[in-house]
């Protein structure tokens, strides 16, 4: 019952702090943007006034998109170190929205302040991305143990029975998967327990994540599970539709962008219905406060 | 040797049925060298012991000193050898890596003992470590219409690393795996004029060439393995419970290849009078349908539009995993295929590499060229043929993958092989495979000439396209037809279709594409209405004389910045709406159309209909007044939203 309260109440959490959601989309707009936009002017000047476009009306093409040439080349090299450098940006000011965001969420907020918003972000933002590295580099190492190096072996061994990789892939990946979630169960904890305190310590916030994760295991991380199936099941949609989406008149681009900017702030909500129901789940099973009057007798 | 009264006597009674009719009721092709083997699996040693009697029919008007023959598995004997010389790696850790075929003893029918003979020869490099190809001085030269019978006892190891042929546990696969014979080419055949043997080194980045024969093969295994062959099995039997004989037969083929492994299931199939065989993993068995569709339509599609496919069995081999070193490879009724476990049906690479090397039968199988010298008459040709038969079936556009948001076709992965390559400059058709300089012989083999054909298809038309190959199959069938035949039918076809509409001859276009190094490349260098801005514009006199005024023009700006001069087509499209198609012969580097009377151009197109795929870009062939920003947007929003959810999952 614990977990549909936490969930519950995670929910309202999450509608009361739309304003801080719709700070996180923006950012995340001007991030992608500046990566997406400069490729597009390429892709401008490299068709230039030709009427090639035409035949990318169903969508790539790649014997067009080829023949840009030495432009697509620069184009590729330029995404994959815009995405990295997206990466990293985007993995630093996450750190300091999520620790606005966890603050607003705790219980006592009653209304969403944008300066109390960057104020508990800034005083955060260290531990927080002392949180998000460290819990990242335990998820790569489980990735790398889980799954790189299973696969690595399932292929240099010469196994007639070719379902065998794939069984080992799939088992990896689910493995990984399922493990992947006590972490980010582990950094939501931390990250809700150092929100409520007012001294930044990283490391007591991760022993608090992992003490609370697994000595109320049962009670969390079915809730994870739970939300990372929604999440998930999120996506793929928003993939399906977006990706077999091709308008082919300008109103219709222009319904394209609003509604898949429409789904990615649904899609921050949905994390940040995380944040809060897991910041519910931890306030409902802290011990119960000393009243006053004991404390003082 | 014998002469050839005694050699016909010899032939009926010794060879017994090699030259009978077993599958097909007349023989297909001359038959001038035929071969009977005996060979027993040693899954033990990886290799394989026999004994091979084989004749070679000098059917030429020359007198013969020598016989040359292909040992190729000597290739994997050393990395001294000009295959690994050329290829490099690593022939593998141990001598159970390497792969060899040793002659034990080797006699002419009458018993002279050929062994000492024997010399290994290096025509193609002088490299004396290279032990590819024998040649053996007869006692007796062989006389015109001789027939060199011999009989050879030999062994055969596999390698390990498997390069068309070797073996991977008990997974074996036998190519060029006994001692043949070179192709004997008398002057006047192909480009000879003496003439002597065409017997090449085994290289890297070759094939191969042979004459069509007949093959009596007994293949004894262990009675567990389940076996492939380019034959029809026409007995098995068991010898003590652990072993099994089968005979095979395979007629007017130019190679006899074979597997065995325990792990395949084998499934059969039947196209019009054709049997079937696959050999496929039996975890595999979600493909078989796939793979029985994709042979049955390259059945169709090339008997409609080629000639019949005349024998009446056909193997297809689907290699493992572990033995996916042998797959995509041709041996004319027998080929091996290239799938893997749980390959998404909207991926069609097994489809196209089924597609792909069924087409070997054609030509290399029917019409045998000499893969050594001109390997684009067989790779080039079948890949034309398989882009064409991977769009038809598949989609012109998504022949290759038909994924929701990417879709290729096999034709564009052609074209851009060879367009985008930064070598496709260096060197014409006109080289032997393995001198192909900047690792161009897959492009310039494979691809180049892909693209050519399409855009002489696009040029002649696709009737008349396949009334050259319907005309070259009839013509040379069972033959060894070279370049100079192939451009011989073009032009015998194209004239009697179209007579002078494309000159005399169509000499003008091979010299560019196939014996030529240029590329294509036209451009719309720009359009321009001009005379329609006049001050006077306000005086409703002048406005109507402005629309009749014949010194208001458009003109349009067209440039040849590439080598090759092909005609094409030119559409220009008014705001009004008309259009006008002109046919540019494309010779001069400029050219302008002018066009009086009021008109205001739109947009112009070079090559509207997209026929000359050999234009290296596609993007100048085109320009317009009202250029098309929608798709360049969408890219642009749909990237946002993939960046914005890609850094949203993949952080906390």
């Amino acid at each position: 019952m614990k977990i549909f309260k936490a969930l519950g109440s995670g929910y309202h959490r999450s509608l009361k702090v739309w304003k801080g959601v719709l700070i996180f989309w923006l950012i995340s707009l001007l991030l992608a943007s500046a990566v997406a936009l400069p490729m597009k002017s390429v892709m401008k000047a490299g068709f230039g006034q030709s009427a090639i476009t035409e035949k990318l009306m169903n969508g790539i093409n790649v014997e067009v998109l080829s023949d840009l040439g030495t432009l697509l080349r620069g184009m590729v090299h330029y995404f994959s170190s815009g995405l990295l450098v997206l990466l990293l940006l985007w993995l630093i000011i996450n750190a300091f929205i999520t620790g606005g965001l966890f603050d607003s969420l705790k219980s006592k907020n009653e209304k969403f302040s944008a300066g109390e918003f960057f104020s508990s972000s800034a005083r955060n933002f260290l531990p927080f991305l002392g949180i998000t590295l460290i819990t990242g580099a335990i998820l790569l190492s489980f990735a790398l143990l889980l799954i790189v190096i299973p696969m690595r072996g399932v292929v240099s061994i010469e196994n007639p029975n070719e379902s065998v990789p794939w069984l080992i892939m799939f088992i990896s990946v689910s493995l990984y998967i399922l493990i992947s979630q006590v972490f980010v169960l582990v950094a939501d904890y931390a990250r809700a327990w150092q929100a409520k305190n007012e001294k930044t310590a990283c490391f007591r916030a991760l022993g608090f994540g992992f003490s609370r994760t697994f000595r109320r295991f049962l009670s969390s991380f079915p809730m994870m599970l739970m939300l990372w199936l929604i999440q998930t099941l999120f996506v793929f949609l928003v993939l399906k539709v977006i990706g077999n989406w091709k308008p082919a008149s300008g109103i219709g681009v222009f319904a394209l962008f609003l509604l898949s900017q429409m789904l990615f702030y649904i899609r921050l909500f949905l994390k940040v219905w995380r944040y809060g129901s897991v910041t519910s789940l931890k306030e409902l099973n802290d011990p119960a406060p000393v009243p006053e009057s004991i404390l003082t007798a | 040797m014998r002469n050839p009264l005694f050699i016909l006597a010899l032939l009926l009674l010794v060879s017994g049925r090699t030259n009978s009719q077993v599958i097909n009721k007349v023989p297909l092709s001359p038959r001038i060298t035929g071969y009977k083997i005996d060979a027993k699996l040693n899954p033990t040693s990886k290799s394989v012991e026999g004994t091979l009697e084989a004749f070679w029919v000098n059917k030429t008007t020359e007198t013969v000193p020598d016989i040359q023959l292909h040992m190729y598995l000597n290739a994997f004997k050393s990395s001294r050898s000009t295959f690994y010389k050329e290829s490099g790696g690593s022939l593998g850790k141990d001598s159970a890596a390497i792969g060899w075929v040793n002659l034990k003893s080797f006699v002419c029918k009458d018993g002279t003992n050929l062994l000492p003979l024997v010399r290994y020869i290096h025509p193609d490099d002088n490299n004396i470590s290279d032990s590819t190809v024998i040649d053996i001085m007869l006692p007796k030269p062989a006389k015109p219409g001789d027939t060199v019978s011999v009989k050879i006892s030999f062994v055969s190891k596999l390698p390990s690393r498997i390069r068309r042929t070797g073996y991977n546990g008990n997974f074996f696969f036998f190519g060029q795996w006994f001692p043949k014979f070179g192709v004997y080419e008398p002057a006047g055949m192909r480009y000879r004029t003496v003439g002597g043997w065409n017997c090449h080194q085994f290289h890297a980045s070759s094939e191969f060439y042979a004459d069509h024969s007949v093959y009596d093969v007994r293949i004894t295994v262990p009675k567990e393995y389940v076996v492939g062959t380019g034959g029809m099995l026409l007995n098995e039997s068991d010898v003590d419970g652990n072993t099994k004989v089968q005979t095979w037969r395979a007629e007017d083929i130019v190679d006899f290849a074979w597997t065995a492994w325990p792990g395949y299931a084998v499934f059969n199939d039947q196209w019009k009078n054709v049997k079937i065989r696959l050999l496929i993993p039996k975890t595999r068995q979600e493909q078989v349908g796939r793979q029985f569709t994709a042979i049955k339509n390259a059945l169709e599609y090339y008997d409609k539009n080629v000639g019949p496919y005349p024998w009446p069995h056909l193997t297809i081999v689907d290699p493992p995993a572990y033995g996916s070193g042998a797959g995509g490879m041709e041996y004319t009724t027998l080929f091996t295929s290239d799938s893997f476990y749980k390959i998404p049906g909207s991926i069609h690479l097994p489809e196209m590499v089924t597609v792909h090397e069924f087409g070997h039968a054609y030509f290399m199988g029917i019409l045998a060229s000499n893969e050594f010298e001109e390997p684009w008459m067989d790779e080039g040709i079948n890949t034309f043929w398989e882009d064409r038969i991977m769009g038809h079936y598949w989609g012109e556009n998504s022949s290759l993958m038909d994924l929701p948001l990417l879709k290729i076709s096999d034709k564009s992965t052609s074209r851009l092989s060879y367009v985008r390559s930064g070598s496709n400059q260096v060197v014409s058709n006109k080289e032997f495979s393995w001198n192909y300089p900047h690792y161009t012989y897959s492009m310039m083999s494979y691809e180049k000439t892909a693209t050519w054909l399409y855009t002489l298809m696009g040029i002649i038309g696709e009737d008349a396209m396949n009334e050259v190959f319907r005309q070259y199959y009839s013509e040379w069938a069972f033959k060894h037809p070279c370049a100079k035949d192939f451009v011989n039918v073009v032009n015998e076809v194209v004239t009697r279709i179209y007579g002078n509409k494309f000159g005399p001859d169509m000499n003008w276009f091979f010299d560019q594409t196939l014996y030529g190094t240029g590329i294509c490349d036209y451009k719309v260098q720009g359009f321009s209405n001009i005379g329609y801005e006049f001050k006077t514009k306000k005086d409703t006199a002048s406005r109507s004389l402005m629309a009749v005024d014949s010194t208001k023009r458009a003109i349009v700006r067209l440039e040849r910045r590439g080598d090759i001069m092909l005609p094409v087509d030119v559409l220009v499209h008014f705001r009004d709406g008309k259009e006008i198609r002109e046919t540019w012969d494309g010779k001069s580097r400029f050219k302008d159309y002018t066009y009086y009377g009021g008109k205001e151009i739109q947009w112009v197109k070079i090559d509207p209909d997209y026929k000359i795929r050999m234009d290296v870009d596609l993007i100048n062939n085109s320009m317009t007044g009202d250029p098309d920003r929608v798709p360049e947007r969408r890219f642009s929003d749909k990237m946002i939203s993939f960046l914005q959810f890609f850094i949203s999952i993949v952080t906390l």
